[in-house]
């Protein structure tokens, strides 16, 4: 259970910081510690946090000072952009070649097999935080992409109605495979998923053109577009631009659409989803459905949707009433454009909170198995991590949602003429991030068992 | 731009002359006037902007003081709980 641990990871870090007493426990210990506060007071200080977050936002009125926070940039032209361009794609291709060959021919533990610690440590952990902290190279280090526009394309017209809705339910359709089957430890069920999503991809690119494919349809490049957006560097055609971290969420256009929204609340629903299937709450309410007789598969399935529903709702509502709130003739579905991509810096501080501890223990196994992937081995190296650890991942899912608060209030300062109509606009999309924080919290504060019911 | 906006027709309406965005109030449109169509203005829109803007300015000091009222109270509530608890 390589990724479970990571939850109960995140569970001990908060505790950590949620209470008065020290907390000395190994972060490598398997179970979440019970609190020693009442639930209801834990997530009613998380919400408070972030309620108090917005009123400390609220007294920058001064558009100027906002402005010039967000235009502040540096550009530098990158020497030898080209062949660093070319080693990446090389490399992209060499990890995917390597985790199909390593996934069948390699090592059946999951910890000293090096194509699941890639997958899971160096890409899904490692290279997501890369692409929120600094920046997203997965645009060039692609190999499908590399590989498709070597490719002819047959340009087929992609259907505009279409729009970024086939890669919500793919996001949503990865993420529940992940969840419900044994990727994470079996390697060759691992490298059968790559060689299917090759196919998938590769045939998808050709047919409708690569900028099509990976700008629409394929969900871990909008994934990686969308956390790169959180990060200070962005490529701007020959050069690097350098903002301050999370700036690009506030500009206009950044989510277009109804189908976009969606999938920024997809993103953000399925990082709690994750913890969710592993707790007691979840077996007691799993349990009923599954003595009917619906398949288990089924209620995972039907949990996945009904809480993206929820999620995705409680959103859209949040944006009618800033409608009334702001008054505003603004339509709802504008409204919930301009406000969603500062939720994809609350996505990022969550997910370093989640994997922050996990890449760093697992990143020696990675390199050690990467050194030779096809040997055998009992032990790997694995770091464990000093008991403060945990104070640094609660403080990223803070951070993550001053930066969401702040990156909101700009947007709707550039939004509003009337600053006081601006902070108004604010009051429901922060009760919804208040909901969501309490939740994710309550998750994490959860005692972690094994999936019930597969 | 315009697909973004829904305007009910019982509402009170004031447009912007300069690029037709609708406002619910007369308030919002001198703002807007004066933020994104700066150069354009006659005297008298200027000094509607600027009354706006003063007349904002008070409402934000009163909105302030009832912030950190706010922050207070969470922060000193807070507190308390955590000492009885």
């Amino acid at each position: 259970m390589l990724r479970r641990r990571a939850v109960a990871v995140v569970a001990l870090a908060v505790l950590a910081v949620g209470r008065a007493t020290a907390h000395g426990g190994s972060l490598a210990q398997d179970i979440r510690e019970p609190l020693t506060i009442p639930t209801w007071l834990f997530l009613s200080t998380g919400g408070a946090a972030v309620g108090a977050s917005f009123l400390l936002a609220s007294f920058v009125t001064d558009r100027e000072l906002i402005d010039a926070i967000h235009d502040w940039r540096r550009g530098a032209a990158v020497p030898g952009r080209r062949v660093a361009v070319g080693l990446l794609r090389a490399a992209g291709i060499a990890g995917v070649a390597l985790v199909v060959v390593v996934g069948y021919f390699g090592p059946t533990d999951a910890r000293s097999n090096a194509a699941i610690l890639l997958v899971w440590v160096g890409w899904w952990a490692g290279l997501s935080m890369s692409a929120y902290l600094l920046g997203n190279s997965w645009s060039v280090l692609n190999p499908w992409r590399t590989v498709a526009e070597l490719l002819p394309a047959l340009d087929l017209r992609y259907p505009d109605r279409l729009g970024a809705w086939p890669s919500v339910v793919g996001l949503l359709a990865l993420v529940y495979l992940e969840v419900v089957s044994p990727l994470a430890e079996n390697a060759s069920l691992l490298a059968t998923t790559v060689v299917a999503y090759s196919a998938v991809t590769l045939i998808g690119a050709v047919a409708f053109g690569p900028s099509t494919w990976f700008g629409q349809v394929d969900p871990p490049a909008r994934v990686f577009r969308y956390y790169g957006r959180v990060a200070p560097l962005s490529s701007d055609g020959d050069g690097l631009t350098l903002r301050l971290p999370g700036m690009a969420l506030s500009e206009r256009r950044l989510v277009d659409g109804r189908d976009e929204v969606a999938f920024v609340l997809a993103l953000l629903w399925v990082t709690t989803f994750d913890g969710f299937v592993s707790t007691p709450a979840w077996r007691g309410l799993a349990g009923p459905f599954v003595g009917l007789g619906i398949p288990p598969l089924g209620v995972y399935l039907l949990a996945l949707l009904l809480g993206f529903g929820l999620f995705w709702s409680l959103y859209v509502l949040a944006a009618r009433l800033s409608r009334s709130t702001a008054e505003t003739f603004l339509t709802p579905a504008a409204l919930a454009a301009r406000f969603a991509p500062p939720l994809l810096a609350i996505v990022a501080g969550y997910h370093f909170a989640h994997y922050l501890d996990y890449f760093l223990g697992l990143a020696p196994a990675l390199g050690q198995t990467l050194a030779a992937p096809l040997t055998a081995r009992s032990t790997v190296l694995v770091l464990s991590m000093p008991g403060w650890f945990g104070g640094v991942a609660m403080a990223s899912i803070i951070v993550g949602h001053l930066l969401a608060i702040w990156v909101a209030h700009a947007a709707a300062y550039d939004l509003f003429p009337g600053r006081l109509q601006a902070i108004r606009s604010q009051y429901p999309f922060i009760a919804v991030m208040v909901v969501y924080t309490m939740t994710s919290l309550w998750v994490i504060s959860q005692p972690d068992i094994p999936l019930p019911y597969l | 731009m315009n697909e973004d906006y829904h305007v009910p027709t019982s509402a009170p309406l004031y447009e912007c002359e300069y690029c037709g965005r609708p406002f619910a109030r007369e308030r919002f449109r001198a703002l807007h006037r004066g933020l994104e169509h700066a150069s354009e203005l006659d005297d008298e829109e200027v000094e509607r902007f600027r009354d706006a803007y003063r007349e904002e300015e008070e409402s934000i000091g009163m909105f302030r003081l009832k912030a950190l009222a706010a922050l207070v109270v969470v922060y000193f509530g807070l507190l308390m709980i955590y000492a009885v608890v």
